[in-house]
């Protein structure tokens, strides 16, 4: 062999080599912390690991910042505004909230009034304004009283910026929502940031942008009873939320309370152990997950479509799974139901 | 061709070899327990040394145990037992929280079967 061709063949060589390991290899860069009251899941696929990581610490400062303004409890611009609406005052409302409350308003009407952003005051009496709610559960006069008063969101009055309450019982909260509209924000800001492929999971709601490589994204849905009902692949920008009567409660006197009330009885809901929904807007995926547990068995095929959601499906407390044929499409269960009932929507 | 390019291609084609198993081969499923607090990873464990931490938080302290190549959240502050209700973590992505103590104890490795659990 020349010795030219001998060089080339050895630098050519060389030069693969330098390339191999010159780039580093597409990967998951996991992250999980604590932020938003929560555990946030930060699953980013990327070549370039200083740039997912940026990306997470990103994600954490905004998450801070949308914590302290929408938290239902703890001193926010969310609790000065309910402070001043029970007052009766109009106020000049902050463009963080505006959004917010807007979207809030029509969803609420869209889900007739199940999920209802405007009954601060009940979960205040339940206890669920704590990170640990120990009970013990309101007496019923109290539940009467304050559902008597009637607070619905048609109370809250918007107009060119500035918001008012007409009814004094209205007490806004934002816990069936404002994560989906977290979601939402935080996918836009990493796409700003270039990263088109990753999971944001928040205390077990997701949004799943793009896909780690030639698969798609894996998600397991939580069996109510423990372990894995079923897993599901994510198409790009699609939210997948879960409520369930495990998620917050409380035990008082040997009964359990969940967190998840329906505002016609001021009771936790019944009938339902979890709902899950895909839908590429996480905003509306979150209100619609509470308004579907509410329902219960009789109505969630109607509110599902008042509100626009065609991957759904429900357990019910007898372990009958209620699903829709899209959603029943993409599901591979983990575990067989007592019953599955497909609904064509 | 002569000896010495037999060589220099065997060189190379090993040293090609070497690279992509340093640098692009699937990483093996770890044996590691990760500590976080709030938004800082406190510390990172090999599950194959026995031993019991106190990790001290804002409510209070948390006693992590390893054992046999797994963990646990031994006790914890918080009325309800979430973080010890965890039980013991032995596979990858197998998590224990404690939100007053703002931590999570989380076994690291590859081997997940999901991407991300939806609960």
């Amino acid at each position: 062999m020349k010795a030219g061709v001998r060089l080339c063949l050895f630098l050519g060589v060389i030069g693969i080599t330098a390339l191999l390991t010159a780039c580093d290899r597409p990967d998951i860069h996991r992250d999980r912390f604590i932020a938003f009251g929560t555990v946030i899941e930060l699953s980013i696929y990327s070549s370039d690991a200083r740039a997912a990581a940026e990306a997470a610490q990103l994600i954490r400062e905004e998450l801070e910042e949308m914590h302290q303004a929408w938290h239902a409890w703890q001193p926010s611009l969310l609790t000065q505004t309910n402070e001043l609406l029970a007052l009766g005052h109009e106020l000049l409302i902050h463009p963080q909230l505006l959004p917010l409350l807007e979207d809030a308003r029509r969803l609420s009407e869209a889900s007739d009034g199940l999920f209802h952003p405007g009954l601060g005051q009940l979960f205040a009496l339940w206890g669920f304004h704590s990170d640990e709610p120990l009970g013990p559960s309101p007496s019923d006069e109290e539940i009467t009283a304050l559902l008597d008063a009637h607070p619905s969101m048609q109370d809250l009055i918007i107009d060119a910026g500035f918001i008012k309450s007409t009814n004094p019982a209205l007490q806004l909260d934002l816990g069936a929502y404002a994560k989906g509209y977290a979601l939402d924000q935080l996918s836009d800001l990493l796409r700003k940031q270039g990263i088109e492929n990753a999971i944001i999971n928040a205390g077990g709601d997701l949004k799943a942008m793009g896909r780690p490589g030639k698969r798609p994204w894996r998600i397991g849905i939580r069996d109510p009873n423990n372990g894995v009902l079923a897993g599901i692949d994510t198409r790009d920008n699609e939210a997948i939320f879960t409520s369930g009567d495990y998620e917050r409660y409380f035990e008082f006197e040997g009964q359990r309370f969940h967190h998840i009330l329906d505002p016609r009885t001021g009771y936790p809901a019944r009938g339902t152990r979890s709902v899950t929904v895909i839908h590429e807007n996480a905003a509306q995926a979150d209100a619609a997950v509470t308004a579907l547990f509410v329902a219960g068995p009789e109505r969630w095929l109607d509110i599902a479509q008042q509100m626009g959601m065609h991957y759904v499906m429900l357990l019910d407390d007898e372990d009958v799974l209620h699903v829709t044929e899209p959603m029943q499409n993409r599901l591979v269960l983990e575990r067989q139901p007592a019953a599955v009932r497909v609904y064509r929507p | 061709m002569s000896r010495a390019d037999a060589l220099v291609l065997i060189m190379a084609a090993g040293l090609v070899a070497f690279s992509y198993a340093s640098f692009w081969a699937p990483a093996a499923p770890g044996s590691e327990l990760r500590i976080v607090q709030g938004d800082s990873e406190l510390m990172r464990l090999s599950l194959s040394s026995d031993q019991v931490l106190e990790v001290a938080g804002p409510a209070g302290i948390t006693h992590v145990e390893i054992r046999d190549g797994a963990a646990r959240c031994a006790s914890s502050p918080g009325p309800r037992g979430i973080c010890e209700g965890a039980g013991w973590l032995r596979e990858a992505g197998d998590v224990a929280v404690s939100l007053p103590n703002r931590l999570i104890i989380e076994v690291l490795g590859q081997a997940e079967r999901f991407d991300s659990l939806n609960y």
